[in-house]
């Protein structure tokens, strides 16, 4: 079930994007942070150590004088290591007296210096990589009008700037990486337990009331959920049961009185003063049709449970429809109403053969008691985009277009049909029958007269549900 | 004081006028009754014994599995709910022990699942509370009477009328009457149960093999077309309305 699409699409997917981008960031910040305090760190260092130079320096030139100076620095240049450290001394006159860097302005404290400046230096390799890199260099004024400058290379800060870069680089990829990794298992794993807890609800749905959904006894989040799940399935249930034997009760202790009062009418029938009679087969006609709302009462609830549909198999709609337009054309001929049929083959039904036969003398049966003399009566059966569609049309008086949905609540009935007698449950249990198959119920405008559709599941998906259905 | 009296007069009146509709009924049978209800139980025992049949009443599903495996009985009544034993239960332990007198179910759910399971536990016929007792004798007369022989014949014979099963074709006095195939299930469902009273509820479920009570009248209809078909021209009426009750076929008496 876990599709590479579903999983693109999926929670855990979007989940993991995140993640992925949330680490990214924070690797980055991470590494900034030591960039900038290595950087830091490294430039104070070199800052550092370039100004304790010209202080050793200028220390020397007070104690020993200028000569001494002279030498030192000289000999400074001879032992020259990497990395190398520039040097500068001037007179007063601006002339180089000693060191590697051109004659310059004096200045005085820490500048940073291009290598441009180096350059100019006949001394200077331009393919030294040393020199490829600006100097910290610190200028002294000297008591005798001289100048001392004294600078060394950020080769150092450099390099490690781009090496720290380099790590971060790789870093941000390797985090990327395994959150893209870690995440892809966890997600197809997290999938998997989504998807069983989707399969169970589609089942229950489908009527399986004690279907639970599996925990893998981890004792995680997923499981927790499959526990609460599963109490809430428990509780759903109790009540469903408690609801239906609820009905039951209503059934059991209404109709057993009523059921006394019609056997006691029945004995009292043929025993009673002349007309008596009269009154009580009006009475028994009374509590019959009492009883009747009850039992259609009684069967659209339990159609509703989906207690139904475990007793379902492939059943023709076409045979139904022509046994029961059979049944019925009579009677629809002796009011003075033409029944006709348009049958085309369709694919078989997954359903309960009782209860679509009823569900088709129903939709029959509505217009040959609502409808007057002289309508024409159609049922037609189809095969649409692969499934079955029945339609049951009249060209009676119809339905107002606002009225139509309510016709399927219990007890409904339309102001012109309320002299007319039935229990107003019709309408119920086709919709009750219809949703129980998983096929859709649509009034329409005939014009004139009202037409009824109902569409039933493609084949397929019936087939698919049936598994479900049989467990 | 009263009272009673005049229930025990009406209760004889009922019962002479009773007794001369039983002789119609063929044979006394004997009945086993399993019921809890003493309501309904009274009202079905008393009914049937005015009709002649004799009844053995238990009013709790042990006792009655225990009557039931002793055998004897025509046909037995059970109702589903009982305290104890309910009726599938006892249905489906007196099948297993190769009980096979028939057996009528009497439910108060009218489930939608509740025929189904009584008629896979063994049962032959189911009945929903409340019921008139004319359906529930006219089925009881239809189980008792069902040995397999009216089944084997090809040709069912009723005075002149004759059905041919497998050719589809009915004749009355040699002349071929043409019926389209319902009214021809509904004869051959009238013929196939001779002389006995066949319910609204019975057409209903054996030649339509509807299982519901439609709001508009299929069975008169029908009937109606068949009388004009089988009846009308030959004089003799042999399609007979019993009031009450429903239809039966047969020689008028």
């Amino acid at each position: 079930m876990a599709s590479p699409n579903s999983f693109l699409r999926s929670t855990s997917f979007r989940l993991l994007a995140w993640y992925a981008v949330v680490f990214g960031a924070s690797v980055a910040i991470l590494f900034l942070i030591v960039y900038w305090i290595t950087i830091t760190a490294l430039d104070d260092q070199l800052s550092d150590s370039v100004e304790r130079e010209a202080e050793v320096l200028v220390e020397l030139y007070r104690s020993r004088g200028f000569k001494s100076l002279v030498r030192a620095i000289e000999l400074r240049m001879v032992e020259l290591r990497p990395p190398r450290r520039y040097y500068l001394l001037q007179d007063a006159a601006g002339k180089r007296i000693a060191g590697n860097v051109p004659p310059m302005k004096p200045l005085e404290g820490e500048r940073i210096l291009p290598v441009s400046s180096l350059l100019a230096d006949r001394s200077a390799k331009p393919d030294d990589p040393d020199d490829a890199f600006p100097i910290v260099a610190h200028g002294r004024q000297l008591e005798n009008g001289g100048f001392l400058l004294v600078g060394e290379s950020r080769y150092r800060a450099v390099t490690a700037r781009e090496a720290i870069f380099r790590a971060l680089a790789w870093g941000i990829a390797i985090t990327v990486l395994l959150a893209a990794a870690g995440g892809a298992a966890l997600g197809i794993g997290f999938l998997r337990r989504i998807e069983e807890i989707n399969r169970t609800t589609r089942s229950i749905m489908d009527g399986d009331l004690g279907k639970r959904v599996p925990a893998s006894g981890v004792g995680d989040e997923m499981d927790q959920l499959a526990v609460n799940l599963n109490a809430m399935l428990d509780r759903i249930q109790v009540l469903m049961e408690s609801l239906k034997r609820v009905s039951d009760d209503i059934a059991h202790d209404l109709r057993t009185p009523l059921s006394r009062l019609r056997h006691n009418l029945e004995a009292a029938r043929g025993r009673t003063p002349a007309g008596g009679d009269v009154v009580i087969e009006q009475s028994i006609a009374e509590v019959d049709a009492i009883l009747e709302t009850f039992s259609a009462l009684l069967r659209i609830s339990q159609i509703e449970a989906g207690a139904r549909r475990a007793a379902f198999s492939d059943v023709s709609l076409g045979e139904i429809v022509s046994t029961v337009s059979e049944a019925y054309a009579p009677v629809a001929e002796d009011r003075g109403q033409r029944l006709k049929t348009a049958l085309a083959s369709v694919p078989p039904v997954h359903g309960d053969r009782e209860l679509l036969t009823q569900m088709v003398a129903n939709l029959i049966e509505n217009p040959i008691r609502h409808c007057p003399a002289g309508v024409d009566i159609t049922v037609g059966l189809a095969q649409e985009d692969g499934a079955p569609v029945l339609r049951v049309a009249d060209t009676g008086p119809g339905i107002p277009a606002a009225e139509r949905e309510k016709v399927f609540r219990r007890f409904y009935r339309l102001e012109a049909s309320r002299t007319t007698p039935g229990s107003g449950l019709g309408l119920a249990l086709v919709k009750a029958v219809a949703d129980l198959h998983g096929a859709s119920v649509e009034l329409s405008d005939n014009q004139p007269g009202l037409r009824v559709t109902i569409r039933f599941p493609a084949p397929v998906a019936a087939h698919r549900r049936a598994p479900h259905a049989q467990r | 004081m009263r009272h009673a009296l005049l229930r025990y007069l009406t209760k004889t009146f009922a019962a002479c006028t009773l007794t001369r509709s039983a002789a119609t009924m063929g044979p006394p049978m004997k009945i086993l009754l399993i019921e809890d209800d003493p309501h309904t139980a009274a009202y079905v025992a008393n009914g049937l014994r005015e009709h002649g049949h004799v009844v053995d009443h238990s009013a709790s599903g042990r006792d009655g599995l225990f009557l039931a495996s002793a055998g004897g009985y025509d046909v037995m009544v059970i109702d589903r709910m009982l305290p104890g034993l309910d009726g599938l239960a006892i249905v489906k332990t007196i099948r297993a022990a190769g009980t096979r007198a028939p057996v009528l179910l009497l439910t108060t759910l009218g489930g939608v699942n509740d025929r189904v399971e009584g008629l896979e536990a063994g049962a032959d016929d189911y009945l929903t509370k409340p019921f008139a007792f004319a359906e529930l004798l006219a089925r009881l007369n239809a189980l008792a009477r069902r040995p397999p022989i009216v089944d084997e014949a090809t040709v069912l014979r009723v005075a002149d009328l004759e059905l041919d099963r497998l050719k589809r074709t009915v004749t009355r006095r040699g002349k071929r009457i043409e019926l389209q195939p319902q009214e021809f299930r509904l004869l051959e469902y009238l013929m196939r149960n001779t002389g006995q009273v066949v319910t609204r509820t019975m057409l209903l479920e054996h030649v339509w093999e509807f299982h519901f009570d439609p709001h508009t009248s299929i069975v008169e209809t029908h009937i109606s077309r068949l009388r004009a078909k089988v009846d009308r021209e030959f004089g003799e009426e042999l399609i007979h309305t019993v009031r009450g009750s429903g239809y039966s076929l047969g020689v008028a008496q």
